[in-house]
């Protein structure tokens, strides 16, 4: 499947009905970050990842949260990520966000701020351990003579984690198939994890069980599925019910405890970006704790004095669009027009719910080789938390990285390219 | 309090045969503060396989699937209802209602709505049920009964801009309505004393207890319905949804019959016949 030498990484795109498949491009300056660095992310992740986690598990239960007035309550029932089919279900060992995506940027003041969640289906996992796997091949000295964690242990972590909350049976990768945008990483980490890669017309739920059916029709219980659909497309007789990739009555079975969906379904009630801004708050609410990672200064224009902050500072801020997420919706206020200036603000004004503001941050640039030239260039960290029983920070994780020397939109769907992150073992 | 006796058939027909068929049913009514139900019978064909459970709504549901080829999809259920316990349900606290006070894709007020609303003015203390009746008796004054213009997927403000349509339409503009004040309220679906299809209405969370408002027949609901289920809109109470396999056309017959029932116990506990007198 890869071919030796080079490294092409391929991902798929789907824009106006249209597929087209890109190249990802892969710089081998890798990004490195020094051990204590890494210990003080790690704590700071888990911290994060527990809050949230607790956090979804108190939305779709006892809402104390919401009864506290910690979160309004318009920023979960209003949000598209909050699933209503989800209330009173608890997943297999009570957890939801079984693997994490967390987005880090380091400032020029060499500090580290998150910049977002993802806890719905969090892809990338995969390109740090091919590129990893492709660089051990050409140089193995490098890997000898240096202290770096070694990351390809992903696929074990993985493994536990999935094997932490089977119900009983086989452990499967769920794919839409290959026009997805990430079947490359699907069957890499089928691959690499020993699950079985299927589509949904392979599963079959049947006497409150799930079965993989295989070609000859025999069938085997499966226990866990690592899902990379996402909710709305999962069960047609529960979510979107025009589905065809899903699979009937499955959360029917999950709901009963018979099956393991990870992550849970629901999660995207917890990584909206309206939500992103009460994650602090979390962390004190729920570990009493302070939090470790700091959030990049953040402003709900759905606070009046939050509102003000933005109309008075506008041209100093990045506004995103909450319901919007790869990079689009988000805007920056210095770069408007005065005419799309005033539609935007018209917009703001009606709909502050639908935005958040950030200060822009100025990123501590990396290098990266541009047709054999060093250049520097915006990057951010996808850093994965796996929750078993103890959550666990993978020491590597994807550093993605803009082509394009003005921009600071890093996302692979608009043109980025990625890195390996070596995480130093001393 | 009435003792009736209720029966729910439906039948789909395919002209053609399908296959792997599976099918999620909300039919069957339980017991809640206001009705007491003993079910005699709960009949599905074809039923190969066949399992139930409660939803996220804590509505009954029947789940299942058919392997094989058949042309005909029914079921049926029936049994007694007391009917008209209690004038309410009650609610759980305030902080957990907010999945019903925020409008769904069915219930998103357009232009028409929200001129419908602007012309109502409260007192700040106005209680939501109260509200919720001046909404009702207004909507039931402009907006005219007529079957077969409107569908189950037309929304609140489509059917208000048509200006008719059935008793989902009704409750779907009533609840959209009342969530533009942010009052807690859901979408019912259940029987009515006589013959004919299923009915719809809607329950309005106002302090503390669901008090259910029939937005199509202009009352507060007392002991002639059978509530089957409830959610934030009909997608919620979908009585049957399925998925098959098979190029067919489908024709559906619904024959829901309530009718009094035996001991004739009819007389009227003043607590259930009107639920503004008993708050």
């Amino acid at each position: 499947m890869i071919p030796s030498g080079f490294p092409r990484i391929k991902f798929g795109i789907y824009k106006n009905n249209e597929f087209r498949e890109q190249l990802f491009p892969f710089d081998a300056i890798p990004r490195v970050i020094e051990q204590d660095q890494f210990r003080y992310l790690e704590k700071g992740l888990k911290q994060r990842v527990m809050a949230l986690n607790l956090f979804i598990r108190d939305i779709y239960g006892d809402k104390k949260i919401i009864r506290d007035k910690v979160v309004p309550e318009e920023f979960i029932f209003a949000s598209s990520g909050y699933l209503a089919q989800c209330e009173g279900v608890m997943p297999p060992k009570g957890i939801y966000a079984h693997i994490a995506g967390i987005d880090l940027v380091q400032g020029k003041d060499h500090q580290w701020y998150i910049l977002e969640d993802n806890l719905r289906v969090p892809s990338g996992a995969s390109y740090p351990m091919i590129a990893r796997e492709l660089c051990r091949r050409s140089s193995p000295l490098t890997f000898q003579q240096n202290h770096i964690e070694d990351n390809r242990n992903y696929a074990k972590l993985l493994r536990n984690t999935m094997d932490y909350v089977n119900t009983g049976g086989h452990t499967v990768i769920l794919t839409p198939g290959r026009y997805n945008a990430a079947y490359f990483e699907h069957s890499y980490l089928a691959e690499k994890t020993g699950a079985h890669l299927v589509t949904g017309s392979e599963l079959v739920v049947e006497n409150d069980h799930l079965y993989f059916v295989d070609y000859s029709g025999k069938r085997e219980r499966v226990g866990a599925v690592y899902r990379r659909i996402s909710d709305e497309y999962l069960d047609p007789m529960t979510f979107n019910r025009e589905s065809l990739i899903g699979i009937p009555h499955i959360y029917d079975i999950y709901r009963k405890g018979n099956v393991a969906l990870l992550n849970a379904p629901g999660n995207g009630v917890a990584d909206d970006k309206g939500i992103y801004y009460f994650v602090p708050k979390m962390i004190r609410y729920y570990l009493g704790e302070e939090p470790i990672l700091k959030n990049a200064p953040t402003y709900l224009p759905f606070y009046k004095e939050d509102m003000a902050y933005v109309l008075e500072n506008f041209d100093n801020l990045v506004l995103k669009d909450v319901a919007e997420a790869g990079g689009y919706g988000v805007v920056f206020g210095s770069r408007m027009t005065a005419q799309e200036k005033e539609r935007f603000l018209t917009l703001l004004k009606a709909e502050p719910r639908r935005f958040i503001a950030q200060e822009v941050i100025d990123f501590l640039d990396i290098d990266i080789m541009d047709e054999g030239n060093m250049v520097p260039r915006k990057a951010d960290l996808r850093a994965f938390v796996l929750m078993g029983e103890e959550p666990v920070v993978w020491k590597s994780g994807l550093t993605r990285f803009s082509r394009n020397p003005d921009s600071f939109i890093v996302n692979s769907s608009q043109g980025g390219g990625f890195k390996d992150t070596w995480v130093l073992s001393q | 309090m009435k003792k009736l006796h209720f029966e729910y058939r439906m039948k789909l027909a395919f002209d053609h045969p399908v296959r792997q068929h599976r099918f999620t049913l909300r039919c069957v009514p339980i017991s809640n503060e206001r009705q007491q139900i003993h079910v005699f019978d709960t009949d599905v064909y074809p039923k190969e396989f066949l399992s139930a459970d409660m939803d996220s709504f804590g509505n009954y549901c029947i789940y299942g699937y058919s392997e094989g080829q058949h042309d005909h999809f029914s079921v049926s259920v029936t049994g007694t209802a007391k009917t008209g316990l209690s004038s309410f349900e009650t609610a759980p606290e305030d902080y957990q209602l907010g999945l019903f006070r925020y409008q769904t894709e069915c219930t998103r007020p357009g232009p028409c709505i929200r001129t419908f609303h602007e012309r109502f003015s409260f007192p700040d203390e106005t209680e939501s049920i109260d509200r919720a009746i001046a909404y009702m008796e207004a909507l039931y004054r402009e907006f005219q009964y007529v079957q077969g213009v409107t569908g189950i997927s037309t929304t609140a403000e489509e059917a208000l801009n048509l200006g008719k349509g059935v008793c989902q339409d009704y409750s779907h503009i009533l609840l959209s309505l009342c969530r533009l004040d942010r009052i807690p309220c859901r979408y019912v679906v259940g029987m009515l004393l006589g013959e004919g299809l299923s009915h719809a209405w809607v329950e309005v969370c106002s302090n503390g207890r669901w008090i259910a408002l029939d937005p199509t027949n202009n009352l507060i609901v007392d002991d002639r319905h059978i509530k089957i289920s409830s959610g934030r809109d009909y997608k919620d109470c979908t009585i049957n949804q399925g998925l098959f396999v098979g190029q067919t056309t489908q024709t559906q017959t619904i024959h829901v019959s309530v009718t009094e029932s035996w001991e004739g116990e009819n007389n009227y506990d003043k607590d259930c016949c009107g639920s503004r007198a008993s708050r």
